[in-house]
């Protein structure tokens, strides 16, 4: 359903908005940022990887509205100027003038407004991948796995590292309180879990032990969490 | 101010909103258009996301008109007046609210509150409802008449029940472990 949602917002993006850079002209209404915003929606859901093609579309986009207000704003301060200039004569603007300078300076406003959007739907693309990948840091802790490592970029992942570790010095200046385990106070200490995966032999708090895949078996709370969280273990409950 | 990184006030203001240009702009051009001039002529018509329009009528180069779903005499409201609960809002605007509550201001319709208000109250009692004791099965067909915000309450009603009844059924567990507890009643 989600999917569904996402796709009826990339078509409607798509089929209205058109960019016709051939005519030298901006398309009232056109936004690529809203195709990545549609994207960005999609991403909250499921994790997707960097949408680097639309995101360059958009900076593109940006580029060529920049282009068109400059030589807007060129031409209606060249527009000014005669003004300016009938003025030192004790003359005015005909009314085809004054007409040609509003109509410059509301045609920029269109271009200085897309960018503005542009820009908006650019900074919450990455604000919502960067609230992301905070969450990553405080639900998988500090290993990502590979099936997310291959969808963020570069960036994207020295932030991930970043965050982890500033995360772990707040701890340790707490006494190694470990913030990200569950709230909620266990009634045992120890839990039965089921192993998923081979993950063969670790060192846990207390005791090493191997953890073969289909093994059930007794671990502390604490040491089992991480695990489950990163789906290689289920807790058994009877 | 909603927040500026809110990806759901973005989409809303996406919403397309007629409008009429009061004054003709250099360097932009209508999608309908076919001629050439790489200009728009003061009078003509075009649908504008809200975005754009809301910061043009500011400044007067364009008037906004409400969209048909606002509109005093329109289809849709008189059918919110008979029976709001079962309006398919969402094929019209799936932020409906929000656009209501973003465009009032602008074009000055007094009504638009209200109506935004008596359609709202009606609509939650029923997804309320809804939402905590429609079937799987009934559900999907329900939520294609729900704006966004509305589907939005609307998981959040069903993954509670979800959460009381998990609560429930993992209630006697928990109370075994403790004297007090075989005292109560079991709950079925």
């Amino acid at each position: 359903m989600v999917f569904f949602a996402f796709e009826t917002l990339k078509f409607a993006s798509g089929c209205c908005l058109v960019a016709f850079s051939f005519r030298s002209s901006i398309i009232i209404g056109t936004s690529e940022g809203f195709k990545l915003i549609g994207f960005c929606h999609f991403c909250l859901h499921g994790f997707y990887g960097p949408q680097s093609d639309l995101f360059a579309q958009v900076i593109e986009e940006c580029n060529s509205h920049i282009l068109h207000l400059g030589s807007l704003i060129r031409k209606s301060e060249e527009l000014k100027k005669t003004e300016e200039l009938r003025k030192t004569n004790n003359q005015e603007l005909d009314e085809t003038e004054k007409k040609e300078l509003r109509a410059y300076s509301s045609g920029a406003l269109v271009h200085h407004f897309s960018l503005l959007r542009n820009k908006r739907c650019l900074m919450a693309y990455v604000y919502h991948r960067a609230e992301i990948i905070r969450n990553l840091v405080w639900t998988i802790g500090r290993v990502l796995p590979e099936e997310i490592e291959e969808k963020i970029s570069s960036a994207e992942k020295d932030y991930f590292k970043k965050h982890a570790a500033t995360l772990q010095s707040y701890m340790s200046e707490l006494d190694d309180l470990d913030l990200a385990v569950d709230m909620v106070p266990p009634k045992d200490p120890y839990i039965k879990v089921r192993v998923l995966e081979d993950i063969g032999n670790v060192v846990l708090s207390d005791h090493s032990a191997n953890l073969a895949r289909h093994a059930i078996v007794f671990l502390r709370r604490t040491d089992a969490e991480l695990y489950i969280a990163q789906g290689s273990m289920e807790e058994i409950t009877s | 101010m909603a927040n500026y990184y809110d990806i759901d006030d973005i989409l809303a203001e996406e919403e397309m909103v007629p409008a009429i240009f009061q004054e003709s702009a250099y360097g932009v051009g209508l999608l309908e258009s076919s001629d050439d001039t790489n200009m728009v002529e003061a009078g003509s018509k075009a649908e504008l996301p809200f975005w754009l329009s809301c910061d043009l009528h500011g400044r007067g180069v364009i008037s906004i008109d409400l969209p048909p779903w606002f509109r005093r005499d329109s289809r849709t409201r008189k059918e919110i007046g008979a029976d709001a609960a079962h309006v398919d809002l969402r094929s019209r605007c799936q932020y409906f609210y929000e656009l209501g509550l973003k465009i009032a201001p602008l074009v000055g319709d007094k009504t638009i509150g209200p109506f935004l208000l008596v359609a709202f109250q009606t609509r939650y009692k029923e997804v309320l409802v809804k939402a905590h004791t429609a079937t799987p099965a009934v559900a999907p067909k329900y939520l294609t008449l729900l704006t966004n915000e509305e589907a939005k309450l609307y998981e959040v009603g069903q993954s509670s029940t979800a959460a009381f009844k998990k609560w429930r059924m993992g209630g006697p567990r928990l109370q075994k472990a403790s004297i007090l507890g075989r005292k109560r009643k079991p709950i079925k």
